[in-house]
């Protein structure tokens, strides 16, 4: 993933070679950010940071938040996602959100946040957050990015806010003028709910190669252009009847992108997909009980239950963990493993040798274990 | 003979194994208060630590900048005021980037805040010792090993003879000599205490071994000298001694400082060590038990809280040595009424009490000595 993605700047080995080197080594960091960031808020030595500049409603519970970034930052490609990070009660909490826009010309990026019940980081993003605050933001990661090799036609398949990276593809792909078949099917629950729908309409009307529909699954009427009901064979067959022609790219709830999964990968060209739920709670639920979790760095010794994922079983043991997807993309979570057996929740295989960095958001104990933590 | 001296003082009721386990559990449920609450305001309180480091930091630098430069040209008059008041102000700003800002940082008492200026691992002080060797040191061996005898290296730092339980030798006859010494180049000692000097010249450890944990300790007390000493006074050009002298005489000034606050903490009249013995198979509650009575406090106000970065409240430090140093104080009412509940002594003092308390033993245990007896930490049975 590394390759491709736009560096302005070059990698750190080159950099320690050029002039600056000598400085690199004599200037503290904290020293010289809490100096810069007196003069300009997103000044640092090396941190990427961004600064709200813009903030819109998207939807009823949704607002998109556009960003600038510092020199830090590296870019992305449409499709990828970020972790952002902010202080709530002087606790730095970081997520990840997809980038919604297709990379700009003033470099600003896009994130479009629905508030989710319950959720502090959510609501602080979607009600909280002011025009001029700073964020930490992460560099980019993420697979579903426009492959190298062209296809042919395209299917695009949205669970809720999973239209966000579907979003940041397709407007790059109609700002190349849409060169091949592309169809979006959105899922929403409720009307107000559908993000970017004028815009989809537009560039719906603007290229001929490009359709999308709006479904929803609690809406009592569907309107003109509105379907309803939840992913299904029969709805494809009608919406899509060239599915084995078309190239998928799914992004939704752990459900939804489950059923696209059953539903499309063996019939479509290819089937890649991201979900944006947590994996199941927990795997092994027969096997039961409860593991020893020793933490080899603080010495601490934790009992946690077999088959839960380890970042939420240590935290509600009151552990503070670095973490950002909770699904085992970003590695933020990630830490070494010095002995012990884990089973991964999404694939179910089971590592029972050392590992450097383990993602604790999308692993269970499946024996004691010791981490260093 | 081993007539028990008039000045023992029983005030220390051993514990029954019971007993001690209720003791360790109180202090543990105050603890898990404590963390519960942690939040905004001990975010800002370190934040508002930073800046005031920051802040003294540059406006020390400056004063005496002004008053080398305008002192020795333009305004003779500004030359002692600016000096002085710039030495002090960086000797300040030293000060509390090392003890409330730095020391409470590596341990780890912020960590909950996840901010990577704040980070225990990765924090660097202002000060010649790599933070790596302090986290060893400090952070591992003296807070787990604490005051027992041949694994807390701070007892005397392998320099002193503070407790009649260290075998006297005629070396310790000049360490009233040796202490001051010590004291004025503290944090140079500090920053060698790993490298065992005395094993190597002892011929137990070898030439390349020496060589390899040097390199990271030579490369940070180079990077101090270079900064203090080379690059600030050249700044000043041809005015550069007085700028030098300062930064001497600062960095001079929180050797003392610290010297002082640390060694009150855990070498007063009361303070005690312990056996190899003492920490096989320990108990949650006989650790915390240790501490207390290895520990001791020194009463003073907020401004003596927060300049010896709440090492006045040693006890409370040890008992919760990541929990954020500001909750200290507050933590130390119930501490205390635990302490009393349970009639274990909570050694405080004034800073002159203690610290003529320290003077005394280093004086004394420079001539031979014999231990006393000291009651015991547990009561066998129920």
């Amino acid at each position: 993933m590394n390759a491709a993605v736009t560096r302005p700047r070059p990698p750190r080995a080159a950099r320690a070679r050029s002039p600056l080197s000598l400085l690199h080594r004599w200037v503290a960091p904290d020293v010289f950010d809490f100096w810069a960031t007196r003069l300009h808020p997103t000044w640092t030595w090396d941190r990427p940071l961004a600064r709200i500049v813009d903030r819109q409603a998207q939807s009823r519970d949704a607002v998109t938040l556009l960003l600038q970034p510092n020199r830090h930052w590296r870019g992305f490609r449409p499709g990828q996602h970020v972790n952002l990070g902010v202080e709530i009660d002087g606790v730095r909490m970081t997520r990840s959100y997809s980038l919604s826009d297709a990379p700009r010309a003033d470099g600003r990026i896009a994130v479009t946040v629905k508030h989710i019940e319950g959720g502090r980081m959510s609501r602080h993003l979607c009600q909280d957050a002011r025009i001029g605050d700073v964020v930490d933001l992460g560099q980019a990661f993420g697979e579903m990015t426009w492959p190298q090799g062209a296809e042919d036609a395209w299917l695009f398949l949205a669970g809720g806010s999973g239209i966000t990276p579907l979003m940041s593809l397709l407007r790059a792909h109609a700002a190349n003028g849409m060169p091949t078949a592309l169809t979006l099917l959105y899922w929403a629950r409720n009307r107000d709910e559908l993000c970017f729908v004028d815009e989809l309409r537009a560039l719906a009307q603007r290229f001929p190669q490009f359709t999308v529909h709006f479904v929803l699954t609690r809406e009592r009427e569907p309107a003109e252009g509105e379907h309803s009901g939840r992913i299904g064979s029969e709805m494809l067959s009608v919406l899509v009847p060239d599915l084995e022609q078309r190239a998928v790219y799914a992004c939704g709830p752990g459900g939804f992108v489950d059923s696209a999964r059953t539903l499309v990968a063996s019939n479509a060209r290819s089937f890649s997909a991201e979900a944006f739920t947590p994996p199941p709670a927990s795997i092994d639920a027969e096997a039961g009980g409860h593991v020893e979790v020793t933490l080899a760095a603080s010495g601490r010794t934790l009992s946690v239950p077999r088959g839960q994922s380890l970042l939420t079983a240590l935290e509600d043991q009151g552990l503070k963990l670095a973490s950002g997807c909770r699904m085992g993309i970003c590695n933020t979570c990630a830490c070494g493993k010095v002995s012990g057996t884990t089973r991964h929740l999404h694939t179910g295989d089971a590592i029972g040798e050392p590992v450097s960095a383990l993602r604790l958001c999308v692993n269970a104990a499946a024996s004691d274990l010791v981490l260093d933590l | 003979m081993t007539a028990p001296t008039a000045k023992q003082k029983h005030r220390n009721r051993p514990l029954t194994p019971a007993e001690l386990d209720r003791f360790g559990e109180e202090l543990d449920a105050l603890r898990a208060r404590t963390v519960a609450t942690l939040g905004q305001r001990d975010a800002d309180y370190i934040r508002t630590i930073v800046k005031a480091v920051r802040y003294m930091g540059v406006a020390g630098r400056a004063l005496l900048f002004a008053g080398a430069i305008l002192g020795s040209t333009l305004l003779p008059a500004l030359f002692w005021p600016g000096c002085i008041a710039g030495t002090l102000l960086l000797a300040l700003a030293k000060i509390m980037e090392n003890m409330e800002l730095g020391h409470n940082v590596m341990h780890g008492q912020y960590d909950w805040m996840r901010d990577p200026h704040l980070d225990g691992k990765t924090y660097e002080w202002d000060i010649a010792g790599t933070s790596d060797n302090w986290r060893k040191t400090h952070n591992y061996k003296h807070h787990t090993y604490t005051n027992v005898r041949g694994m807390d290296d701070d007892i005397g730092y392998g320099l002193l003879r503070i407790f009649p339980e260290q075998r006297w030798r005629p070396f310790y006859l000049v360490q009233p000599v040796v202490a001051v010494v010590f004291a004025l180049l503290f944090e140079w000692g500090v920053a060698i205490q790993d490298l065992k000097v005395g094993r190597w010249l002892a011929g137990k450890t070898t030439h390349a071994q020496m060589r390899k944990a040097l390199r990271p300790v030579a490369r940070k007390m180079g990077r101090q000298v270079v900064k203090d000493y080379i690059v600030f006074p050249l700044l000043a050009g041809p005015f550069f001694l007085p700028v030098l002298l300062g930064n001497v005489v600062a960095n001079v000034l929180r050797n003392l400082w610290t010297y002082m606050i640390i060694f009150c903490g855990h070498f007063t009249a009361d303070a005690e060590t312990f056996p190899k013995e003492s920490v096989r198979n320990e108990s949650r509650g006989h650790w915390y038990l240790r501490q207390l009575r290895g520990s001791s406090n020194i009463a003073g106000g907020r401004l003596l809280n927060v300049m010896s970065g709440n090492l006045s409240h040693q006890i409370e430090h040890h008992f919760y040595p990541d929990v954020p140093a500001n909750r200290y104080s507050q933590m130390a009412i119930e501490v205390r009424e635990i302490c009393a509940r349970y009639g274990q002594h909570y050694n405080t003092g004034s800073l002159p009490k203690q610290f003529g308390e320290v003077i005394w033993r280093i004086v004394r245990h420079a001539w031979p000595s014999r231990p006393r007896k000291l009651a015991p930490l547990v009561r066998q049975e129920a």
